[in-house]
Order: structure tokens, then C-alpha cells, then sequence
């Protein structure tokens, strides 16, 4: 067959004997997973599966060439899978609809496959098939896209980095509730606030939080907090005025006219910035009487007058309100964001917009305000196919045992530069990555419901006395998720079952050293904590009530390296409060560096540090932003209009 | 949920448990399955000694995301204070805890609610989030104080 001679000659005999037995897991079938399989298929490979949740949208046929008109709303998973075996009937390949985090896909089902393939869209995705792949010793190719970049890298517990070895930047940017509430000052702070704050409010769902607060107050200070609580909820209540012809009206009054006024209130606020301008609704009104702008049908990509954006925002708030009183009126719907709800869309462009104008910002056409509102990334199928080819180089390179050549590559932009593929070697762990320096062992459990987490903790204690060893000596603590389950001084739990607690099979616990004493003097693998994923047992008859196994699989750790010098921890006179005429100064006297906090800043710093040289190197700007960007963001993201 | 996350949390309760200023505490909330949350710390903030926020102990949450520590967590005073940068809601407008000013990850519980309890009795008059205790606290300072004073009675530290 021509293919395997080809793969013979590129990568020797054995790659191509590999190939045509190594089992695949490829999560996802979207953007690169279409590319992926299509790829790996023609490539050679014989044994593949793939897991993906969703089904096949129209926005996904200009770039996700594995899906046709006809397969729309059919699972993504079965129509690509169903395509790559129409090109090579004989391939062994499978596809299951399902979201990858589901408990079925144990490490004793991961560990099935000799290798794995992301083409994932998430980072929490991304970060769950890393932490199930340490634990079942499978190595991972790791893929991403955003726009016209991309990246491809292979993932080794104990011998590469892997996904956590370095922190994300944030996936979506949060912004401080000051800004967004009081001192806008950028295009997004004002969508943000229409998008999350103003639509929410009024056509959301209700928030019980402040009632919660209320119930803690004692008698006398329910006057004050009453008023508190009053502010905050006044911008809910208006949306009782919601179905009567004044809605608008009240919505506008309150929101650009009289709270406004109460910041204007606040002089020591405009000290430093712009002063925000109050609206008056007759005034728009009678400005957008003699306009022809048709609200049903706005320019999506020149910016709203000040008339227009208030026409658009009264057309658009009687007709949500109206969607609302028409449902169920006595339940009180609700309506969530959702950038292809043009009234919804709109809604939030015409009050950005308004916003915009008072707080003298600049403005954002309703195409623009779409594309922020909904996190939109441009996918490009080009990128993909680049990243999925490069995928699948690394994949023969890793069924056939040469891990040792792989590489880490990246799909760049830059007009000066010839060259868009650039590549280096694979970087070793991050000694003190919060991942994959862990012992994964598999903790197989016969009976969920007659074994508690006393027994687990005990069964601990006990391989003390063993050579399997854990050496955590005799206070631990145990977490699940983000759930502390046990430890020293919390131990309500120990007589509840397995079941009880939600640890069920898929489920991972973390159980780690908790004394006190100075790591740095501690034998490394005393350190190191351990990682329980949590399966079925063995066998079903005679199988041991509780087991770990997985003692020969732990790599070796190299001992940590020193502490930087403190330099990297704040000390208390860099708590300054927002601007500098009122700094408040903590105390220092009692500061010390936290090997948490000193570990968090030196591994940015290395990661920055590894950033810049990997791609300045190159000429690329930004190259920090762009290679984190790459990893972190949706190949799924699509612009449409 | 993310390992980096988790790993600061647990070591962020090693240290505190280790060490932590006199007449604070900061603990994970306990969850309705029994669990203690370690997204979420209920915390309790000291006035300090000689303002007139003295005698009182301010319960507050501390919420962590996913992005803990590359974005600060948020702070909330349950009940909400009367004072000029806390918000109707409670939450704390404060540069350490902005991810745009002054956070960063290597800023520890301790020193956020050590900075929480500075701003207590110094508020920065620019960045104002409650219109009434930020007017009161202009205009007529004697009367803040009164109230800061009554408040600090009501939630009288009773340890």
C-alpha cells in the first residue's frame, strides 16, 4: 500500500507497523478534530475513536469539511466518524456523543489507548484530558487555534511539560465591578455593563442573594441595610413597569439620567477622569422623531447616531419586554444573553451605545458589539488544517517510541517573516507544577457503598508499614475538586461511604502531606503528593474490598530547586489603594515569603521568561500574548452576520 | 477544577493555620454535602485598635474563580458595611483585589484582609461605590465616625 511505503521511508518500518496498530482517542470533531481524523485516516491509522458532545450547526459548514448541509443537528462525533471510514472502509473507528468528563470515561478507559488527541475548544476540557492522561500513563497531543495562529505540542507525565505546567492567562476577562458599574472608560466596559448588568437585571433571572443577606441582620440595622439593598435591587424592581407603555421610559430615566446624576454627586471621582454627561429622554425623543432610522432593521456596521442608539433601545426594550409579558407572566420568565437573539443584540448595542455617549467613549458598531459580547474569536480553516497535519506527525513520532523528537510547533502570522511554522524541542516539567508533579495511582474500590473515606484514609496509614510506602507521613489531608473531604482538624466525614461523598468511579482525590514541617528537608518522594483515581475493581469475584496499584509507574521527581530570594513577594508597602493621594501602608513587620506565592511568581516569571525567548526569537510581537492565546482559546468561535 | 488553583488554596490554608495576625480568621465555608468549599472562605476582619472601627469583627467572604491566583478573588462583607468603597452588595473595591491595578498572584489571604482592615478606616474618597457613606464621610466627618462607631457596637467582636 502506498501509504505505508511512504510512511516507511519517512519514519522507518517500525513507525509504519505502529501506525497501522496503535488505538487513537481523538476528543473532539469540530474545527481541528474534522482536519484531525481526516488526516490520521489518509495518514494510516487503523484504530480510532472519537468523543465529542456536540452536534453539527450551520455555522460550522464553512470550515468543518467533514459535515454537509444534510448531517446539520446530527452529533459531530458519528458524521466525521462516518466520513473517514467512507474513505477507508476497512478502518476500525468509532464515535460516542459525550461530554469527555463524563465518570465512564475512567482512567481504566483512557488507559485503553496508546495515544490521545486533543482538538478540544476549552481550557477546562483541555485540562481534564491532561490530568486523565498523567494518571493513566497515556501520552497526549495537545492542539489549539485562534484566528491565524496555532499551536501543536506533545504531553509526557515526568518527561515534558504538560498543560498546567505554566498558569493561563484569564479565558475571559472579568472586569473589576467598579469600573463597570461607576467608571467606564473602554468600548467593553460598556457592553459588559449592558450584556451583564443591565440585561441581566431586567430580564434575567431574579438574584435570592440579597435576601440571604438580610436574613443575617439583626433588628436594628435592618433601616440601613434596607437602604442598601434598596440600590442595589431598584434596577430589578423596574422591571415590574415591564408590558406597561412607560417601561422604557423608567428604564431610561434611572439608568442614564438618574444615576448618572448620583456619580455626578461624587466630585472627588472626576478628579481624574471624564466627567459623564446626563441624557434627557425627551430631548432623544424628539431628535429621533425625524429620523429615518428604521430600528427593525439597523446598519450592523456603522456606529449609532445618539438618536438612533436611543430609537434602538426603546424598539428593542418593548419588544423583550413584550417576549417576556407574552410568556407566562404570573411565572415571571426569563431571557439569558445570546449574541444571535438580534433583539437581545441589539438591545445591548443600543444601551452600550448610550453609555458610550455619556461617559464620552468611543463607539462600537452593532457588528463590533457582537463580537465582544459573544467572545468571538475568527476560526480559519486554514490554521486547522496546518495544526491537524502537524498533529499527525507527532502522533507517528509517539506510537513509535521517538517522543525524544518531537517537537512543540507553532502556527504564526507576521507579514515580514516568510516563514509561518516555527518549532522547537519539547521543554521538560515544571518541577513545581501543580499537576504533573503527582503520583497517580489507581484506587479500585469493590463496593462504593460499604467503604467509607475512614477506611481510604486508613488503608493509607497502613501502606506506611509496606514497601509500597506513601511516606505522607501521619497528617494528611484529602480533596476532591475543590471540596476538602479531610484533614487534620476536620474529620465529620471519615464515617460517611465512598458513595456518600460523591466519589464514584472517574472521580480523583488528591491526598497530600499536611504537617507542617520544612519540605525542603523531607526525602523528595515525601513531598510529592498522591493522586487517587478512583475505578472499578480488578476483578469482580475475590477482588480486595480497596486497592491502589500503579506503585511501578510513578516517575522519578527531581528535588525541588531553592526558593528564589524574596524580591518576587509584594512586601506590605506595595498595598496601594487605587490612586496614590490615600495609600494605605501594611504593616510589613510580621510579612514572610509564602513558598506558595514565591513558587506562583517564580514559575511566571520562568514561563515569561520561556515565552520571550521562544518567540522573540522570532521576530513575532506579542509573542507571549499570541503563543497563550493560541492555547487557551476556541477553535470553535465563528463570526457571522 | 484547575490544579494550580487548588494546590494555592490548600497551601494558602497550611500557611494560615501555620501563622495568621491576631483576631482574624479565614476558613473554607462548609458546604451543604459536608465538604468544606475551598472556592469560598469565610473570613472575619478585626477593626483595628484605636479608629473607631475598633471592637468590631467584620465577616466577609472571600469567592476564588478558576483563575485563582492569576485573577484576584472577590470580597464581600455579609452583612454589607456602611462605608464609602464597599457596595451595596458588600463587595470591596479595593486596588489589590483589581485585576487590572494592583493584584497579583503572589498576594496572600493574609495580606488581602490585612489590606481589607486598612481600608476599613482609610477610604479612598476616588473610588467611591456607596453614595451615603461616601457624602457622610465628606461632609461631615464627625458624624462618620459616630456611625462607623455605632457600626463597629453592632458587630461587636463577643470572643
Amino acid at each position: 500500500m502506498r501509504t505505508t511505503e511512504q510512511l516507511t521511508r519517512i519514519f522507518g518500518a517500525e513507525a509504519a507497523a505502529r501506525v497501522s496498530t496503535a488505538r487513537l482517542l481523538v476528543v473532539g470533531a469540530g474545527g481541528i478534530g474534522c482536519e484531525l481524523l481526516k488526516d490520521l485516516c489518509m495518514a494510516g491509522f487503523q484504530r480510532i475513536e472519537a468523543v465529542d458532545l456536540d452536534t453539527i450547526d450551520l455555522s460550522n459548514l464553512n470550515r468543518q469539511f467533514l459535515f454537509q448541509r444534510r448531517h446539520i443537528k446530527r452529533p459531530k462525533s458519528e458524521v466525521a466518524i462516518q466520513a473517514i471510514r467512507d474513505f477507508n472502509p476497512g478502518i476500525d473507528a468509532h464515535a460516542r456523543q459525550a461530554n469527555i468528563k463524563e465518570a465512564t470515561f475512567d482512567v481504566d478507559w483512557f488507559a485503553q489507548f496508546d495515544l490521545v488527541l486533543n482538538a478540544l475548544d476549552n481550557l477546562e476540557a483541555r485540562r481534564h484530558v491532561n490530568t486523565m492522561c498523567l494518571a493513566a500513563h497515556v501520552p497526549l497531543v495537545e492542539s489549539g487555534t485562534a484566528g491565524y495562529l496555532g499551536q501543536v505540542t506533545v504531553i509526557r507525565g515526568g518527561e515534558t511539560e504538560c498543560f498546567e505546567c505554566h498558569p493561563k492567562p484569564i479565558e475571559r476577562k472579568t472586569y473589576p465591578i467598579c469600573t463597570i458599574r461607576s467608571t467606564p472608560s473602554a468600548p467593553i466596559h460598556c457592553i459588559v455593563w449592558a450584556k451583564n448588568y443591565l440585561f441581566a437585571q431586567l430580564f434575567g433571572e431574579r438574584l435570592e442573594e440579597d435576601e440571604d443577606m438580610t436574613a443575617e441582620a439583626d433588628a436594628d440595622n435592618l433601616e440601613e441595610l434596607k437602604q442598601l439593598r434598596e440600590e442595589s435591587m431598584a434596577l430589578a424592581r423596574l422591571a415590574d413597569a415591564m408590558g406597561s407603555p412607560e417601561f422604557a421610559r423608567v428604564v431610561f430615566d434611572k439608568v442614564f439620567s438618574f444615576d448618572i446624576a448620583r456619580l455626578l454627586s461624587m466630585p472627588d471621582m472626576w478628579k481624574h477622569r471624564q466627567m459623564p454627561t446626563q441624557l434627557d429622554y425627551e430631548e432623544l425623543e424628539s431628535a429621533s422623531a425625524g429620523s429615518d432610522f428604521d430600528p427593525s432593521s439597523p446598519n450592523t456596521h456603522s456606529h449609532l447616531s445618539l438618536a438612533d442608539a436611543f430609537a434602538l433601545f426603546k424598539f428593542t426594550a418593548g419588544r423583550l419586554a413584550q417576549r417576556l409579558v407574552l410568556r407566562e407572566w404570573e411565572t415571571r420568565g426569563s431571557l439569558s444573553f445570546d449574541k444571535d437573539d438580534e433583539d437581545a443584540l441589539n438591545f445591548v448595542a443600543a444601551t452600550a451605545s448610550l453609555r458610550s455617549y455619556v461617559f464620552g467613549i468611543d463607539q462600537t458598531s452593532i457588528f463590533e458589539t457582537k463580537a465582544m459580547a459573544g467572545n468571538i474569536i475568527p476560526a480559519i480553516a486554514t490554521t486547522n488544517a496546518v495544526v491537524a497535519g502537524m498533529m499527525v506527525t507527532q502522533a507517528i513520532m509517539v506510537v513509535s517510541g521517538q517522543v525524544a523528537r518531537c517537537h512543540t510547533a507553532y502556527v504564526s502570522y507576521n507579514s515580514k517573516r516568510p516563514r509561518s511554522v516555527l518549532s522547537e524541542p519539547l521543554a521538560g516539567p515544571n518541577p513545581l507544577c501543580a499537576v504533573c508533579r503527582r503520583r497517580y495511582l489507581t484506587l479500585r474500590v469493590a463496593d462504593l457503598t460499604r467503604t467509607t473515606l475512614g477506611d481510604v484514609v486508613d488503608y493509607l496509614h497502613m501502606l506506611a508499614e509496606t514497601e509500597n510506602s506513601l511516606s505522607l507521613g501521619e497528617d494528611i489531608s484529602v480533596v476532591e475538586g475543590s471540596r476538602i473531604l479531610y484533614d487534620l482538624d476536620f474529620e465529620d466525614n471519615m464515617a460517611k461511604s465512598m458513595e456518600e461523598l460523591g466519589l464514584g468511579r472517574g472521580k480523583m482525590i488528591t491526598v497530600a502531606r499536611e504537617d507542617l514541617s520544612d519540605i525542603e528537608e523531607l526525602p523528595v518522594a515525601a513531598t510529592v503528593p498522591v493522586v487517587l483515581s478512583i475505578a472499578g475493581p480488578r476483578v469482580a469475584d475475590g477482588a480486595l474490598d480497596l486497592d491502589i496499584e500503579g506503585f511501578g509507574t510513578i516517575p522519578e521527581f527531581a528535588p525541588l530547586p531553592p526558593p528564589r530570594p524574596e524580591e518576587a513577594a509584594p512586601s506590605g508597602d506595595q498595598l496601594h489603594f487605587a490612586d496614590d493621594d490615600v495609600a494605605v501602608v501594611v504593616d510589613d513587620s510580621d510579612s514572610e515569603v509564602l513558598g506558595s506565592s514565591n513558587h506562583a511568581e517564580n514559575v511566571d516569571n520562568i514561563s515569561d521568561e520561556l515565552a520571550k525567548r521562544k518567540l522573540s526569537d522570532f521576530g513575532i510581537r506579542g509573542g507571549k500574548a499570541a503563543k497563550r492565546r493560541a492555547v487557551a482559546t476556541d477553535d470553535e468561535a465563528t463570526i457571522s452576520d | 477544577m484547575s490544579g494550580i488553583c487548588r494546590n494555592r488554596l490548600m497551601e494558602e490554608r497550611k500557611q494560615w493555620r501555620k501563622d495568621h495576625p491576631y483576631g482574624f480568621y479565614a476558613r473554607p465555608q462548609k458546604s451543604a454535602d459536608g465538604s468544606l468549599d475551598l472556592m469560598r472562605w469565610e473570613c472575619g476582619i478585626p477593626g483595628k485598635e484605636g479608629t473607631a472601627w475598633d471592637g468590631g469583627l467584620f465577616k466577609c467572604i472571600l469567592i476564588f474563580t478558576d483563575d485563582y491566583p492569576v485573577a484576584p478573588p472577590k470580597c464581600q462583607f455579609t452583612p454589607p458595611l456602611f462605608h464609602p468603597n464597599i457596595f451595596p452588595s458588600g463587595t470591596v473595591c479595593l486596588s489589590i483585589l483589581n485585576a487590572d491595578k494592583g493584584w497579583k498572584p503572589a498576594i496572600t489571604i493574609k495580606q488581602i484582609l490585612l489590606g481589607v482592615q486598612g481600608l476599613l478606616d482609610e477610604p479612598n474618597n476616588d473610588d467611591p461605590a456607596q453614595t451615603e457613606a461616601y457624602q457622610m464621610y465628606r461632609k461631615n466627618i464627625d458624624q462618620y465616625q459616630a456611625k462607623i462607631r455605632v457600626q463597629a457596637q453592632k458587630f461587636a467582636n463577643t470572643n
